[in-house]
């Protein structure tokens, strides 16, 4: 074999079997941060007097409701923040008070959404955002139950409510998760 | 005949892995008569060395490169990942593809067919990635209005074994055809394909929101995944399913070889055409069906409490139903399509390497090769133009250079030498990202040992 032809196999074969590298950091897989935000709908209600009236048409101070939601607990060591919209009105001339609770496999009260949402006798749609901050995210771990609270505050007048009136107090919800797939 | 010719290369222009394109027609190579058994061989007998005829392995992902995410230059990581994903197309796939011979022979009949025949094992997985589920992850759901399908996503993965025998015979002086037999046996295989349906949130009437499932449809066909308690997975079950114990299939090869005038020359072949009944160990899930909510309306009422939770549950389990499937099917095979036009010039080249002196055997060849796969999950097409160089009895090579979903800048390199009967050859390619392997979207490579007898051997 003509040598010439020889140093060209063994440089074509080492051309290809040879290869190089840029400089490349794979430790830069811990600085990852994805951050995702995922919205869901959520609950919503709507009251009339009825509902803040016992049968003898007195007034009902307090009006609650529970979801038993056993929740899927794989990915909450990604979740950052949780945040609430709740968008309000407000027909009746009275004030009511919502709270967002938080329950554990055995009924206790483990946490509440703050601050209390405060609606305004009389009021157009209003937002409020309240959120599970960092810090708190895992109480979300030991709920088992979603508790639902609106209180009737006292009318200024000293006026109660009739149960023929046609007002009502409209609640919508949606609920934003924050997640950061950190060391994915 | 000619019409057959232009419509093998119109069906190859109009499809689509496992594109060998410096392998492809390579110095009468025996494992060219796997990607053509039409292919020109002048030899009398050859054999590959068992396990090391040909080694194969292929790979790519044509989204991004692992430079575009790790590359130590200062920009933080986060924001090149951002970039990547800026540039990522609406479906984007990651392909894999390994094989290694067990055996590889062939011989001439005294009728001057070339009969070849063998066994190999084969591995192949792609999946295709629609840019809606990387925003789902990457982003989340929170863009109102905007639909996340699931249409453009599809995946396989098989590992099998292939035995086949083929038959390679020339008609006259223009025209050479062939034919292979393959019998499949699958160790496992999981396929999802013709998936659809919709994920997406608009405003709502009696909430803030309203979310939907729109005509949800996937299946993910298994078999060989899932195992009853009688199959524990070692290496005599993986043999045992290599050596015709999986699951049985059937395919066939065809191709060509033509020369219209002295020095042009037309192949094309269509490869894997057949299917394999999945019998074995089959476990399949379908889910189908649409929803819509607006959230959970609460009562408000301790009289009647509700399970506000479960119904919502109970209702959605109605109206997108998860069904687990036991029952067999069948698959086709992704077929493969080769085809190619070539112009022979230079010296004529006779020497002792040939007993025959064939229309083509020059010293060099260039001229354009188009391959196809077409699949139920995924298809796409390659075009290659090459040159091919005999230096000297002893060495040839072949440079080509290869536009594909992968790559539009791809130079591949292939080298076949002959000492007497020992013969070597590696097939490569994307060796312009040989200076930096980390910016590759996809790397191929091909080597093996034959041992090849003409008849002065």
């Amino acid at each position: 074999m003509n040598p010439r032809y020889y140093y060209i196999t063994i440089l074509s074969i080492l051309i290809t079997l040879t290869s190089c590298t840029k400089e490349v950091d794979f430790n830069q897989i811990d600085d990852v941060n994805v951050h995702a935000v995922y919205t869901s709908t959520l609950i919503y209600a709507d009251f009339t007097a009825d509902k803040f009236l016992d049968n003898n048409n007195n007034e009902i101070t307090y009006s609650t409701d529970l979801i038993d939601a056993p929740i899927d607990k794989t990915t909450i060591k990604y979740l950052e923040k949780v945040e609430f919209t709740l968008i309000i009105s407000n027909s009746f001339n009275r004030q009511f008070n919502f709270n967002f609770n938080f329950f554990d496999d055995a009924g206790q009260l483990i946490y509440t959404l703050q601050p209390t949402v405060v609606v305004a006798p009389n009021s157009e749609a209003t937002t409020y955002i309240l959120e599970i901050p960092t810090d708190d995210i895992s109480v979300i771990e030991n709920t088992r139950f979603f508790g639902f609270l609106v209180k009737l505050e006292p009318s200024s007048d000293g006026s109660t409510l009739d149960g023929t009136e046609t007002a009502n107090l409209n609640l919508k919800s949606s609920v934003k998760l924050f997640y950061n797939y950190r060391k994915i | 005949m000619r019409k057959i010719i232009y419509l093998f290369l119109f069906i190859s222009l109009q499809s689509v892995a496992q594109n060998k394109q410096v392998l492809y027609d390579f110095n009468n190579l025996p494992q060219t008569l796997l990607l053509n058994p039409g292919a020109e061989v002048y030899n009398q007998f050859h054999i590959g060395f068992p396990l090391l005829s040909q080694i194969s392995f292929q790979g790519g992902f044509t989204g991004f490169t692992t430079y575009d995410i790790f590359a130590n230059n200062g920009v933080p990581i986060n924001d090149k990942i951002r970039e990547a994903i800026n540039k990522y197309g609406k479906a984007e796939f990651l392909e894999t593809n390994q094989q290694l011979e067990i055996i590889n022979a062939g011989f001439r009949l005294n009728n001057n067919n070339y009969l070849s025949f063998g066994f190999y094992e084969e591995f192949n997985a792609l999946a295709k990635i629609p840019r809606d589920l990387v925003d789902l992850f990457y982003e989340g759901n929170s863009v109102i209005g905007r639909h996340y399908s699931i249409k453009k996503m599809a995946a396989r993965a098989e590992l099998l074994s292939v035995l086949h025998v083929g038959l390679s015979k020339k008609i006259n002086k223009k025209w050479q055809v062939g034919g292979r037999f393959k019998i499949y046996s699958s160790v496992f295989n999981a396929n999802s394909k013709q998936n659809s349906g919709e994920l997406y949130l608009e405003n709502g009437t009696n909430n803030i929101y309203k979310q939907y499932i729109d005509n949800v449809n996937f299946l993910l066909q298994t078999s060989g995944v899932f195992f009853d308690n009688t199959d524990v997975i070692t290496q005599s079950y993986i043999q045992k399913k290599l050596l015709f114990g999986g699951n049985l299939g059937v395919g066939i090869d065809v191709g060509f070889t033509y020369h219209p005038k002295k020095h042009w020359t037309i192949t094309g072949s269509i490869l894997d055409f057949g299917f394999i009944n999945y019998k074995q160990n089959v476990e399949s899930y379908s889910v189908k069906g649409s929803y819509e909510v607006e959230g959970i309306q609460l009562n408000f009422d301790p009289a009647n409490p509700e399970t506000y939770w479960q119904n919502l549950k109970d209702d959605f389990d109605n109206q997108v139903v998860l069904d687990t499937i036991y029952t067999k099917y069948s698959s086709l095979r992704p077929i493969k399509l080769n085809g190619s036009i070539a112009y022979s010039f230079g010296r004529p080249y006779y020497d002792d390497c040939h007993f025959s002196k064939e229309l083509d055997t020059y010293t060099d060849k260039m001229g354009l090769q188009l391959f196809s796969t077409v699949g139920a999950v995924h298809s796409y097409l390659a075009a290659t133009l090459f040159y091919e160089k005999r230096i000297n009895k002893y060495l040839q090579t072949k440079i080509t250079y290869t536009a594909d979903p992968f790559s539009s800048t791809n130079i591949g390199l292939g080298i076949s030498t002959h000492f007497k009967a020992f013969n070597m050859y590696l097939a490569a390619d994307n060796l312009i990202s040989l200076s930096n392997v980390y910016n590759a979207k996809s790397a191929n490579i091909q080597l093996g040992i034959n041992f090849i007898f003409n008849k002065k051997n």
